[in-house]
């Protein structure tokens, strides 16, 4: 489980490898809801998976309109 | 030509016009009328198109005088409808229920599945109100002002498609379309007390819509009866090659397969978190569908919390990536509700988001398992009825929870892993009058089958949508 201070770090340090300026009146409610969504990557990472379970996004290559014949 | 068609099924509005009963400008006139009256009250709609409306009844009708054969091609001829705000609409800004978009572009095109709509006759009346960006299940947009339950003007319609559930409990319109990426359909068809049919992820192309998550948004029909919602739904099926999520399936019919009713279909109660999470309403409701069916089964689904966990990690982050442009520049200009939880979703790390998509495909085959002996599984919707307008906190069990985040919390592990789900609307179960739906859920592809279960509670009546007294 993240400390306050290691989720406001993570806020700090994300939010300025893109650029993103949190206004100081929006910060409680963004370190507020990192917190929730960190609680549920906890849930998410407590899943004991393997290494050969895929994702469940499966790409689909795109053809080109037109095919060679 | 005379007669009230504004309780009328979008069926029997269409009968009346083949039968030349009424005129598609009759039925258009008499909703919009209808939205004149009531809207002030519920907020339903953003965007009244009254004069496209009038047009496009004015063509039908005058391609019915010159060709009366034209009207049996035509399932839905002048039945009135209207869609989200997030659809696009050929010569409006789509907005998703935002100020940001309100400077975007007009549409040149609109969206496939009002084209196609259209084609089979209805004809759109408007735009409806919406959570900002889809991310919310209370309708309470800042911009537009929140959207008010038709059955008590006090009370929360649902969302993030409220406008859509309360224009029909409003009898605004017979006909609606909502879009669903954690229960944005079910929420408010729950709440509104109106039939809301989730679709398989990747059944209905979304082309010409305002995405959300583009891991998990379905669209589909909302409606007050089956029938109308199975029709609707069969005309909107078909492969669309530019939404890449799009299945390239067959049109699979419903309409004819609802008289088979849930004969022969092996049914159970899902139990675990679905009931846990429940309040006395909403597992009532269960319990009373449950009987209607004769179902005494019961299966649990593991590791739902996780599921759900997976479904709002994605979501989350997904959601705020599309808008990382603006909330870097702009960030005031987002709905107060919902803009922390934006700003945040941009800062997840990878890993927590591949991981919760390792846990969705892990969810969806624990899932098919379950479903590999089971054809219908049925769980309640919303774990409370309509929560009052501005309500932060609300009950579940003696356990108090914020309401927002949470009157998603039995759709989303469904919308999580793509299953089709017919939400069905059933009364007498709270204190207040007021409705709540139950979700009757099936393996993927197989909404013929959640409408057929759908229709024989319908025809048992054990749920319906009546209108409601404003």
């Amino acid at each position: 489980m993240m400390t306050p201070e290691e989720i406001e770090a993570c806020v700090d340090a994300n939010a300025r490898a893109l650029g993103l300026v949190i206004a100081p009146e929006h910060r409680p409610g963004v370190l507020r809801y990192f917190a929730l969504a960190a609680s549920m990557a906890e849930l998410v990472n407590g899943l004991p998976l393997g290494d050969h379970d895929e994702p469940a996004p499966v790409f689909t290559p795109v053809s080109p309109m037109t095919e060679v014949e | 030509m005379s007669g009230d068609f504004s309780q009328a099924s979008a069926i029997a509005m269409a009968e009346a016009v083949r039968k030349r009963e009424a005129s598609a400008t009759q039925l258009v006139e008499q909703s919009l009328a209808r939205i004149a009256a009531t809207d002030p009250r519920v907020n339903a709609f953003t965007d009244v198109l009254a004069e496209r409306a009038r047009a496009h009844a004015a063509d039908i009708d005058a391609r019915l005088a010159r060709e009366p054969a034209a009207a049996a091609r035509l399932p839905l001829v002048g039945v009135p409808f209207a869609v989200k705000n997030l659809f696009d609409i050929g010569g409006l800004a789509t907005r998703a229920g935002s100020k940001i978009e309100h400077g975007s572009p007009p549409k040149a095109h609109d969206a496939v599945l009002v084209e196609r709509l259209e084609a089979a006759g209805a004809v759109l009346v408007g735009a409806l109100n919406m959570d900002e960006y889809a991310y919310g299940f209370t309708t309470e947009n800042s911009h537009d002002g929140p959207t008010h339950n038709p059955h008590d003007l006090s009370r929360t319609a649902g969302g993030s498609s409220g406008g859509s559930g309360a224009a029909l409990a409003a009898g605004q319109v017979p006909l609606t379309l909502g879009s669903d990426t954690n229960g944005s359909i079910r929420v408010p068809a729950s709440l509104c007390g109106v039939f809301g049919l989730k679709p398989t992820y990747g059944r209905l192309p979304r082309t010409g819509s305002y995405p959300f998550v583009h891991s998990l948004d379905v669209l589909g029909p909302l409606a007050r009866n089956v029938r109308d919602l199975s029709l609707a739904y069969d005309l909107m099926q078909g492969h669309d090659a530019p939404d890449p999520a799009c299945a390239a399936r067959p049109v699979e019919p419903t309409t004819n397969q609802l008289a088979r009713g849930a004969m022969g279909l092996r049914m159970a109660v899902l139990s675990g978190y679905f009931e846990d999470n429940a309040g006395p309403e909403a597992r009532a409701a269960v319990a009373r569908v449950a009987e209607a069916l004769n179902v005494r089964r019961r299966v649990e689904l593991p590791e739902v919390v996780r599921a759900r966990a997976a479904a709002f990690v994605i979501g989350n982050a997904e959601g705020a990536a599309l808008h990382l442009a603006d909330l870097r520049r702009r960030a005031a200009d987002f709905e107060p509700l919902s803009r922390d939880r934006f700003l945040a979703g941009t800062l997840l790390p990878a890993q927590w988001v591949l991981q919760a998509q390792k846990v969705r495909r892990w969810f969806a085959e624990r899932a098919a398992e379950v479903l590999a002996g089971v054809d219908i599984l049925l769980a309640p919707a919303t774990p409370r009825p309509a929560t009052p307008l501005g309500s932060e906190q609300m009950d579940i069990n003696g356990k108090m929870i914020p309401t927002r985040p949470n009157m998603g919390l039995l759709t989303q592990p469904i919308s999580c892993i793509g299953l089709p789900v017919c939400c069905v609307p059933v009364w007498g179960v709270s204190a207040e009058g007021l409705p709540i739906g139950v979700q009757i859920i099936a393996a993927p592809w197989r909404e013929d089958l959640v409408l057929r279960v759908a229709a024989a509670l319908e025809s048992a009546g054990v749920v319906s949508a009546p209108l409601a007294k404003l």
